[in-house]
């Protein structure tokens, strides 16, 4: 049994260091798909986060308790919705973005950016106040305050960043749906896993899983190193 | 010359009411020490003249600055520098905190360059150049603060009970910083719960009684002229 997955392991590992077209293919799809997603939602989602956090306006309670409710809505419920949104029939029919990539950035956006919304809106709120009256007072515009605020929360808008990046990176039920799991188009890392294991080829399933465990390790060590170099503050 | 007048204000939290104002004017050229006991709204009275807070009611109004950029919405904000009783500094060195307002003042990058290292060598920070500045003491990060809004030279300044966290040397750093800020014409507003060896540079008083301020001449050694040595001071070292 242990020889089996010895074997596995390592034909796993070839697989990853003779460059194999079909997974290296899989990889790139996946991260270009996730990584356009991230970029994509990324400065809206922090300013509804910060505006969520500063602002005080009607409505603000009820977005707030929406935006936690989507974070835990299953990533194969939106994938339902953006497809029926996406099918011929649907209000985004015209766009034929059904199994392409552009449908499959779609769904993950709607899947990220909860995630960073809620994150940022919770860093945003627990910043000390005084670092923008701060900058307030000695002359600087808001913008610039905002940005000011975003270098102090610095970790914790990084942690959003990773906390969103690898849901998307790792969601399989919108993907899916959305992407058709079509070779060398759609197919990203978690649907290869979950094809190549109903089929049986668990080598290529344990190189494409190795591969985000090596980015997961690689994202939090980082995440790690940083949070270490950030001391508590003696305000 | 710049002024920020406050009339018919009023300030509430909730349901209570913190002071009223029929008018108080804060003036280049004056120093005035405001007084008040624990919660009689000294530090909401300085955060309303900063433009950092809006009254419940009546207007703030400035005079004699430079005209705004059409992007500025708050016509307050930047006009008068309110440094916190506990100062809040930067995540970064203490450079970087010096440095930080050197883009929004009008005077020329070398100037700024000048001020700054002659705020270090004032406040006494060159060894801490490179320091984080959350790692600073109290009184250092007092001086800091101080520092960084005297290399803005800015017209009106209010200081929320600045000497609270400091020591007898870091307060005759800070008199030396502030005395010369005086000179140059800056209006500063002091506040401080009892005299201390800045409120002596004070040409008249507001006092805050009664949910009310009352003007009035300054009534701690408003004659000074000459330089004030901390070791002589008659005055009490706040905490």
């Amino acid at each position: 049994m242990n020889e089996g997955w010895l074997a596995l392991l390592q034909q796993a590992l070839n697989l990853l260091f003779s460059l194999d077209p079909e997974v290296w293919s899989i990889v790139s799809v996946s991260f270009s798909v996730s990584f356009a997603a991230l970029v994509i939602t990324l400065l809206p989602s922090m300013i509804l986060g910060f505006v969520l956090a500063f602002g005080r306006f009607p409505g603000r309670w009820l977005i707030t308790n929406l935006i936690q409710t989507l974070q835990s809505i299953p990533t194969v419920v939106i994938g339902l919705l953006v497809y029926l949104m996406l099918t011929r029939m649907g209000p985004l029919g015209d766009l034929k973005w059904l199994f392409t990539q552009k449908g499959m950035i779609l769904g993950q956006m709607l899947i990220c950016a909860p995630v960073l919304v809620a994150i940022s809106q919770a860093a945003f709120t627990s910043v000390d106040r005084r670092a923008w009256e701060t900058s307030r007072t000695l002359g600087a515009s808001w913008l610039r305050s905002i940005w000011t605020l975003c270098r102090e929360l610095k970790v914790p808008l990084l942690m959003a960043i990773v906390a969103g990046f690898s849901r998307i990176l790792t969601e399989v039920g919108c993907s899916m749906m959305v992407g058709g799991n079509i070779a060398d188009v759609t197919r990203n890392i978690p649907t290869a896993i979950a094809l190549e294991t109903s089929k049986g080829d668990f080598s290529q399933a344990i190189a494409l899983g190795l591969v985000l465990l090596i980015l997961s390790i690689v994202l939090n060590f980082t995440l790690g190193i940083l949070r270490g170099k950030a001391e508590p503050r003696s305000h | 010359m710049a002024n920020l007048i406050a009339q018919n204000i009023e300030m509430c939290f909730d349901d209570r009411q913190l002071f009223t104002i029929d008018r108080v004017q804060l003036s280049e050229g004056n120093t005035i020490y405001l007084q008040g006991d624990n919660g009689s709204g000294k530090t909401t009275l300085m955060k309303l003249l900063a433009g950092l807070l809006k009254p419940s009611r009546g207007t703030i109004t400035a005079e004699g600055f430079a005209p705004l950029p059409w992007w500025r919405s708050n016509p307050l904000l930047g006009k008068a520098i309110y440094l916190h009783q506990h100062p809040y500094l930067f995540d970064g060195s203490v450079e970087y905190n010096l440095r930080y307002p050197h883009p929004f003042s009008d005077m020329t990058a070398s100037d700024l360059n000048k001020r700054t290292l002659a705020a270090i060598e004032m406040a006494q920070l060159t060894h801490l150049c490179k320091q984080a500045a959350s790692s600073l003491s109290g009184g250092e990060r007092q001086r800091l603060a101080i520092a960084r809004a005297w290399i803005m030279r800015p017209q009106l300044l209010m200081l929320d009970e600045p000497t609270s966290n400091m020591d007898k040397y870091s307060q005759q750093l800070v008199l030396t910083m502030i005395s010369e800020l005086q000179e140059f014409g800056t209006g500063m507003l002091i506040s401080s719960h009892q005299a201390c060896v800045l409120t002596s540079l004070c040409n008249q008083t507001w006092i805050i009684k009664n949910q009310t301020i009352i003007s009035s001449a300054a009534s701690v050694n408003p004659t000074h002229t000459g330089p004030i040595n901390i070791q002589d001071s008659q005055y009490v070292i706040a905490n």
